[in-house]
């Protein structure tokens, strides 16, 4: 990685629109078919079309088109974005289109970093969307007037027209752009500060449940993902499964077998330049049944490498012997004095909880399709998290394959749909393989995973093994310490941990004087808003089952399994004390010190550092750089959101006066993801009925409240909502993934089981639009269900299961041991 | 090559009549609303409807289709306003959307069959058709909604 992942002050000043750049920015706008329901570029050819920022572009037919560089992966960002925009700007929906731009040098450096991750597309860009309509509201409303001869001051826009208040008459944005060329332009980042933007209680188009952009080309077929690109010429790629999933080593192929398959043209073996493809021979073929085929047909000899013989067992005696060395472990919170409070405490509570390791298995398998065009650039067909990373990692990969400098290197990337992310779409692994092949075969090639071949090469979440143990001082929770294992994926993400400007990316240091590296996205959640004097969380990084397993980002990080591992020691931490879990729950989540949350500048009161505001964004350009207009934290009101959460879910379902039947019970749960300086406030009640005979166990209903903020549109949130608690339902119920001599083995969904229609419980969801800074909706959900499902397990039964997934035969074992 | 009726049209495929029906619609004729998920038949992402059946295309072999009528999603309305589409987007299903088609196709199959599907049997006929976006309760809430657009038209 280099400096140019980094924000940088150059490229800001591009931010803002000239007439050149929206030439050059749209003459390279890819139209995704599926998002493009006007064609905007021939519109942009024929008439002098406004783009008074990257974001957007008004033509004089009346249109305007959003620039979406957010992944549409199945939260309709780009229906959110346009809102957003389309609120200040005052246009009117109907008029409404997206598009995609292209990922490009050029267009990487006027629309920065294209990453979709850590739900945070909403709470990093509301802001500057905001202000960059209302800035291309001024400059029509100001070239209305003129047109109109009426007063500035006289003027307003209202659903695409200027209105002059004296006269009464109007005049469309269409037409403005039909009788002038619009020149205006802002000084940023000034401009972009001193907008004055709408009050909020005026909003029309935020806050409405309008229709998905997207959703009428995903109910005909004519939804272009890049699984449906086809390119002249092009060759059809399969992988053959590697014999380890990573660092195997190809020593020779015997491709005599599928040379008789018809249409079957080479075999490939990837070189692993970048790590990424170890092991990794593909087969190529006029057809892609052929290819998979071939594929299969291949007699490949390998060198099975370091993981050859490695399995979850000896993953799981690694983290043990980690854990204990307690001198190695960094501390990621440190509060109070742990030690000292536990031994003076009335009774202590020591238990060990662990989780299973899952993968996205989203419904698109990963494909592209890689040309080297007659200029020789290089054009890759993708649906990802990131072009921005993909293309920079083409660009490295191809440097070295081809033995060239990047500056000589063309390479773009064009975006579709995504057909499921949840974070497993940001490896570029395919993006090489495709491109060595295109590059090898002198023809476009389009690389398929099978189903197969994908769950082989998966980027699992981690496991993960748990120690607690809580403090009980006069019935409240005095000291809690949490040590945890796992693999960190920061380290596989970045190569070389610190940036030439020395920023830190991803890693952060202990908040001891150790100043060991933290991954922050192994450790999140662990660092809860509960209010406990004494804590102390300390992290081990298992770096070899990091690379064995090629451990990644699932949908909320380490919060997936944190907030089942924090919620459910919550519980039981009540129960020792002798207090109800709702009640011991809202006594400490009382917004003290910390957990006050921030104002936007400063720190809270009582932390040693401003940790909270140095953690870096993905998204750019804040708040790295201080010019720019902070907008307000998503964590002001801190705990006390989360508490009034909690109070709503657990009135609504009931807690503590619904009469339920026999092995019937509700647990509760509450969840901050997705880091601590980008907290949705979720609070959920799940109620279950256990077969004490069997073990198995039904999730009857989920009661969910969430306080996001503004909800943009709370129909998606709900539907944000549903989806991601039942994501959370296959966590706890049945997904889970195994690993043997190197190999995932899960194949299929026959042994990979997510959820299905029949497991859906009754919802009743409850949006807190409590009108601060909006945030993420598309992941928070999916954290509390395990939890409360496992605390409804334990209120049910008494059975209380401390490990990810729940399977019948660790309730019925729970409930053996009750009774021993 | 084999003789294929699809969506009302005549067409030809020149691939081995082993090949899976799914690789024959999408990357030879390009009729690429029906969706590779699995290749096992345990996703339901690649159905279609083989004389109002819906089944799986990646578990047909394209030799054995013979007269049989193939729908795919492009096919199932000509305006693509079939009551089941209708209420997809009135209740608004889709997310990631990879799923939708086949999801649809098995819906339109399901009421085509049976009406008036009480929540158990929309269960029972949708539960072999996977969304990882979890769309599930929207789905259901979608089948009753064109159920009941269906009978309110009397139409399809």
């Amino acid at each position: 990685m280099s400096d140019e992942l980094l924000p940088n002050a150059g490229r800001r000043s591009f931010l803002v629109r000239s007439t050149t750049l929206a030439g050059a920015g749209f003459l390279s706008i890819a139209l995704p078919p599926a998002l493009g329901i006007g064609d905007a570029q021939a519109a942009m050819a024929a008439t002098p079309a406004y783009t008074p920022s990257i974001w957007f572009t008004i033509t004089p037919d009346g249109v305007t088109t959003m620039h979406i560089v957010k992944a549409e992966m199945g939260q309709h960002i780009g229906t959110a974005f346009a809102q957003i925009i389309a609120e200040e700007l005052e246009v009117p929906w109907d008029k409404v289109r997206l598009d995609m731009p292209l990922e490009s040098a050029a267009n990487f450096g006027i629309y920065g970093l294209a990453y979709t991750v850590n739900s945070g597309s909403v709470t990093t860009e509301f802001d500057r969307l905001s202000r960059a309509g209302a800035l291309g509201r001024m400059a029509l409303v100001e070239a209305g007037a003129k047109l109109l001869g009426a007063k500035l001051d006289k003027c307003y826009a209202s659903a695409g027209r200027v209105i002059d208040r004296a006269s009464k008459r109007s005049i469309g944005y269409g037409e403005i752009l039909q009788k002038v060329k619009l020149e205006k332009s802002f000084a940023y980042p000034a401009d972009f500060r001193s907008v004055k933007l709408k009050d909020r209680k005026d909003y029309k188009v935020i806050g409405k449940s309008v229709p998905a952009l997207d959703i009428p080309a995903k109910t005909n077929g004519s939804a272009k993902y890049a699984m449906d690109v086809f390119l002249p010429n092009m060759a059809y790629g399969a992988l053959a499964i590697p014999r380890t999933r990573h660092a195997s080593k190809v020593l020779s192929v015997d491709d005599s077998a599928a040379k008789g398959i018809p249409g079957y043209l080479k075999s490939v073996v990837i070189p692993d330049h970048m790590n990424k493809c170890m092991g990794w021979v593909v087969a190529l073929a006029e057809t892609y049944p052929a290819a998979l085929a071939a594929s299969k047909a291949l007699k490949i000899e390998t060198d099975a490498g370091p993981y050859g013989s490695l399995s979850l067992d000896d993953i799981k005696a690694d983290f043990v012997a980690l854990m204990n060395k307690p001198e190695e472990g960094a501390n990621w919170v440190l509060e109070g004095d742990v030690e000292k409070s536990m031994s003076g405490a009335d009774k202590t509570l020591a238990v060990e909880y662990s989780s299973d390791m899952i993968c996205h298995a989203f419904m698109e398998p990963i494909n592209c399709t890689v040309m080297q065009a007659a200029d020789g650039s290089w054009h890759v067909h993708v649906g990802t998290q990131s072009t921005s990373f993909a293309r920079m990692t083409l660009t490295a990969y191809l440097s070295m394959v081809l033995g060239k400098k990047q500056e000589e290197l063309s390479v773009f990337v064009h975006q579709y749909l995504v057909g499921g992310g949840f974070g497993g779409k940001q490896d570029y692994d395919d993006v090489l393989a495709a491109a060595y092949c295109a590059h090898v075969l002198g023809r476009p090639v389009k690389f398929i995973q099978s189903r197969e071949s994908q769950f082989a090469v998966s980027h699992p979440r981690t496991p993960t093994l748990h120690r607690l143990k809580a403090g009980i001082k006069d019935g409240k929770l005095a000291a809690m310490s949490h040590d945890m294992v796992s693999g960190w994926m920061g380290p596989r993400f970045a190569v070389g941990k610190k940036f030439n400007n020395g920023t830190d990316w991803l890693q952060l240091d202990s908040w001891d004087d150790k100043k060991q590296d933290i991954d922050q996205w192994s450790v999140g959640g662990s660092d809860h808003w509960y209010h406990v004097p004494n804590h102390r969380v300390r992290a081990w990084n298992s770096d070899r089952t990091t690379w064995a397993i090629q451990a990644s980002a699932l949908r909320t990080v380490s919060n997936s399994y944190n907030m089942f591992v924090v919620e459910s020691f919550m519980d039981e931490a009540a129960h020792a004390a002798g207090r109800d879990p709702l009640e011991f729950r809202l006594s400490m989540l009382n917004g003290k010190g910390g957990n006050r949350g921030i104002p936007n500048t400063g720190h809270p009161p009582g932390t040693k550092s401003d940790y909270y505001l140095d953690q870096i964004w993905i998204s750019l350009p804040w708040p790295t750089d201080k010019s720019w207009p902070e907008y307000e934290s998503g964590t002001v009101g801190g705990a006390l959101r989360l508490a009034n959460c909690l109070r709503v879910a657990a009135r609504k379902s009931g807690w503590g006066s619904k009469k339920l039947p026999k092995n019937t019970g509700m647990g509760l749960a509450v969840s901050s993801a997705e880091e601590r300086q980008s907290p949705t406030w979720v609070a959920g009640v799940a109620e279950v009925t256990v077969d004490t005979t069997t073990g198995a166990y039904k999730i009857n209903k989920l009661t969910i409240a969430m306080d996001m903020g503004i909800a943009i549109n709370p129909d998606n949130v709900k539907a944000q909502i549903m989806g991601s608690a039942l994501w959370g339902a296959g966590q706890v119920l049945s997904e889970r993934l195994d690993f043997e001599n190197g190999l995932l083995k899960q194949s299929n969904f026959h042994e990979y089981k997510p959820v299905r229609q029949v497991d859906v419980p009754e919802f009743d969801i409850e949006l807190i639009e409590s009108g601060r800074h909006p945030m993420g909706v598309g992941e928070p959900a999916s954290t509390i269900v395990a939890p409360a499902v496992a605390n409804a397990i334990f209120a049910a039964t008494g059975a209380r299961v401390r490990h990810l997934p729940i399977t019948p035969a660790a309730v019925l074992e729970a409930l053996k041991a009750l009774k021993a | 090559m084999t003789n294929l009726t699809i969506n009302g049209r005549s067409l030809a495929s020149d691939s081995p009549p082993d090949t899976p029906l799914l690789w024959v619609l999408r990357e030879e004729l390009r009729l690429t609303g029906t969706r590779f998920g699995c290749g096992l038949g345990v996703c339901g992402a690649c159905t279609v409807h083989i004389d109002g059946q819906a089944v799986r295309s990646c578990q047909v072999k394209v030799g054995q289709v013979g007269a049989g009528a193939i729908t795919t999603i492009e096919g199932l309305h000509p305006s693509n306003a079939h009551p089941v589409q209708q209420a997809w987007i009135e209740i608004q299903v889709p997310q990631c959307g990879y799923c939708q088609s086949g999801q649809i196709m098995q819906a339109a199959a399901l009421l085509a069959h049976n009406p008036s599907p009480s929540t158990t049997e929309i269960q029972d006929a949708m539960n072999g058709n996977l969304c990882r976006c979890a769309t599930y309760p929207r789905i259901a809430g979608a089948v009753k909604r064109a159920a009941q657009m269906m009978k309110e038209k009397k139409h399809v």
